[in-house]
């Protein structure tokens, strides 16, 4: 059960696919550059960026939260293949589809989390309902929290109109770090639904793979048989 | 009685193929739903904060990032070509080099299967051109390769020093002694073997290509140094000179560095075509291969690496499995919670020595448990699962949480090769291309030893102990 990919993408599905790939890559690179920056100025320089950690912790969840539909969209995710490979085909389509559904009902909680996380810090109403959205609560605006230390960007003081009263912002308020959550979790939602239609379809197999270097696997097992 | 629920819906979402990470998550979520007050904004925002949150995780995308530098960048050869020259005219020669290269790349990439498909697609290659049987070979390598999550770097070690809350650096320290132990064990089992069964010896190269092979190899080896020594400081003279994750940082912008610049396997000074990792390229590594660019041929290559596609390539590799990861260690925080609220742990303990059991019975389950887990399970997954329902436990029990990680770690290194599903045996049958039990049969012999292996480190506490309390001082437990 390897990560099959996509052969056939048009012209917009390439183009959205370099920009996830991109937009890992970049993070993940920002990640290590601002961290050893700061190294560099706290030993050569004998400074530091105050906000430097602060920055990578967001954008290391902005990586994970982001990647993960990436992750499933591309069939990355980790699972335990033991008993799939085990039984016979038609069991194993059952029980991958029941999988498939505990994985859309999880998105599913997990997005309206992530929105009623979210939504009081952009000034937006989050969802009523314990299990499943069933209306919108008033919710006490919270657009005037900060980070604790990441300064705002003098481009986007135009925000402090609409979402603080037109007050200023001493630092960049918390509602765009988080959000990543309604954001990302969207996408998962989203991917985790395409992947759904493409096992139903019979186009893909499953939701998991057995361990990480599983591509790797099969490359050395490709150069062995022509060998 | 809640608490089987949860383990059983956990299990169960497992083994019928949800991914790890959503079965932990969707089993959490329903628990807090139905038994607790917690809201689902509540379990976004722990979601949110598993990385925002947790400094010492923030090792992990750094360390995962350093290994794919070094994993693209033709280490592993070079790193073969030092050990044959080391320990090749031995019987069995070519083997021990193999268990050598495993003990050195695993400390560079800290990945199992990654370890496994690196070395074993050249060495077993060039056993078996040397005259020993695929299936020494394939056995030799697939327990050697284990050695990945025990000796330091370690991301495994990284999850159990965030998921117990104990030092990151100490863990490190304490899977030296183990990890030197268990390469040297299994050098002595090849080599006894080797006596008996008449095996062949290579050729001795002489000093000079020790110390030719050395110094190709040298830089990568340097990696490790920088972490250790920026971790720790110099003994005597500096104290530690970064955190962990700062270490890690650096480790891979010097990872980068040795890639791109000095090795120049990949990105804009790479020669221009290449012949593919075959056995040849370890007797002859740098053969008729074309001659890679200099920086004054090309000194745009400063910037444009930096841009270069296989930079890209390897960011978006080592992203991609940090997602996976910290995917399944976000949940796992998740399921944790439950556990913490519900004093699950404290529950458990408290019934277990009800019953009368002891250190020794309780450590004998921890094996049992970790053992059957490891084989299903991705160790990083596992361990953020099993550790923080048996951490609280040990400390009842009066057992050093250092050691525990030990234990666990060495555990789960050989659930990996344990039949009949252990993760590695998996991956060499791919690599060797051999049936799976073929790779089961070939691989027991070494498995016996790790087992004897397995039994030292979990009844003697100072081999993991010794060297983390000497350096770094006694370690206060607080609980």
């Amino acid at each position: 059960m390897s990560s099959e990919t996509i052969n056939e993408r048009g012209p917009f599905a390439s183009a959205i696919h370099w920009l996830e790939e991109t937009a890992i890559a970049l993070i993940l690179g920002l990640m290590v550059l601002v961290t050893f920056v700061n190294v560099v100025l706290r030993y050569v320089f004998n400074s530091s960026l105050i906000w430097g950690l602060e920055v990578t912790l967001i954008l290391f969840s902005w990586l994970v939260i982001l990647g993960v539909s990436y992750a499933f969209k591309i069939t990355a995710n980790l699972g335990v293949d033991a008993i799939l490979i085990m039984v016979s085909s038609p069991v194993r389509r059952v029980l991958t589809l029941i999988a498939v559904a505990i994985t859309i009902i999880y998105a599913v909680l997990l997005l309206k989390g992530a929105w009623d996380y979210w939504a009081p810090f952009a000034g937006l109403d989050a969802t009523t309902g314990r299990w499943f959205p069933t209306g919108f609560a008033n919710s006490r605006d919270q657009a005037w929290y900060e980070t604790e230390q990441v300064p705002i960007p003098e481009w986007l003081r135009f925000i402090e109109a609409s979402m603080n009263q037109g007050e200023e912002y001493e630092k960049l308020p918390r509602f765009i770090p988080y959000f990543i959550l309604p954001f990302g979790c969207a996408l998962i939602l989203f991917r985790v639904i395409q992947a759904s239609v493409a096992i139903i379809r019979g186009t893909r197999e499953s939701l998991i793979v057995s361990h990480e270097a599983e591509d790797a696997v099969e490359e050395a097992a490709a150069q062995n048989q022509e060998a | 009685m809640d608490v089987v629920l949860l383990f059983t819906m956990v299990i169960g979402l497992l083994l019928i193929g949800v991914p790890i990470a959503v079965s932990l998550g969707f089993s959490s979520i329903v628990f807090l739903l139905v038994f607790s007050d917690t809201s689902l904004a509540s379990i976004a925002q722990s979601f949110y904060q598993a990385m925002a949150g947790h400094f010492t995780l923030l090792a992990i995308p750094f360390f995962i990032l350093a290994s794919s530098f070094m994993s693209t960048g033709g280490v592993a050869r070079r790193i073969i070509r030092f050990s044959i020259a080391c320990v090749g005219h031995m019987r069995g020669g070519l083997a021990i080099a193999g268990v050598f290269a495993c003990m050195m790349f695993a400390a560079l990439s800290g990945s199992s299967p990654a370890t496994v498909v690196a070395i074993g697609t050249i060495v077993i290659a060039a056993m078996r051109q040397a005259g020993y049987t695929k299936d020494f070979a394939a056995g030799v390598i697939c327990n050697a390769g284990t050695l990945g999550i025990l000796i330091p770097p370690s991301i495994v070690m990284v999850v159990y020093a965030s998921a117990v809350e104990v030092s990151v650096g100490r863990m490190f320290l304490a899977g030296v002694i183990p990890g030197l132990l268990a390469g040297l064990m299994l050098m002595i089992a090849i080599y006894v073997m080797a006596r008996i069964r008449n095996m062949p010896k290579g050729e001795w190269a002489g000093w000079g290509e020790v110390f030719s092979s050395f110094r190709e190899a040298a830089w990568g080896l340097l990696l490790i140094v920088i972490i250790m020594v920026g971790i720790y400081g110099i003994p005597g003279i500096t104290g530690a000179i970064f955190t962990p994750t700062e270490a890690a940082a650096v480790a891979s912008v010097y990872a980068f560095i040795v890639a791109t610049f000095i090795y120049r396997d990949m990105g804009p000074l790479k020669a221009e075509t290449r012949e593919s990792l075959s056995a040849a390229a370890v007797t002859d590594p740098m053969g008729d291969m074309p001659r890679p660019y200099t920086l004054i041929d090309k000194p745009w290559a400063l910037i444009t690496a930096f841009f270069h596609e296989d930079t890209r390539r390897t960011l978006l590799d080592a992203g991609k499995l940090t997602i996976t990861l910290m995917f399944i260690i976000a949940n796992a925080l998740i399921l944790k919670h439950v556990l913490t609220d519900e004093q699950i742990p404290q529950q458990i303990a408290g019934a277990m020595l009800e019953a009368g059991f002891g250190p020794i019975m309780f450590l004998v389950i921890v094996n049992v448990i970790l053992l059957i887990g490891g084989q299903f399970m991705e160790p990083s997954g596992l361990l953020v699962i099993v550790a923080p329902l048996v951490f609280p436990i040990a400390i009842q029990l009066g057992i050093d949480p250092i050691h525990l990680g030990i234990i666990m770690v060495v555990n789960m290194e050989i659930g990996m090769i344990t039949p009949p599903v252990g993760l590695n045996l998996f991956v060499t049958s791919g690599v060797a291309g051999m049936p799976m039990m073929r790779v089961v049969r070939a691989a027991l012999p070494f498995l016996g030893v790790l087992f004897i292996f397995l039994i030292m480190v979990t009844y003697i506490p100072w081999l993991s102990t010794w060297l983390p309390t000497s350096l770094m001082g006694p370690e206060i437990i607080t609980n």
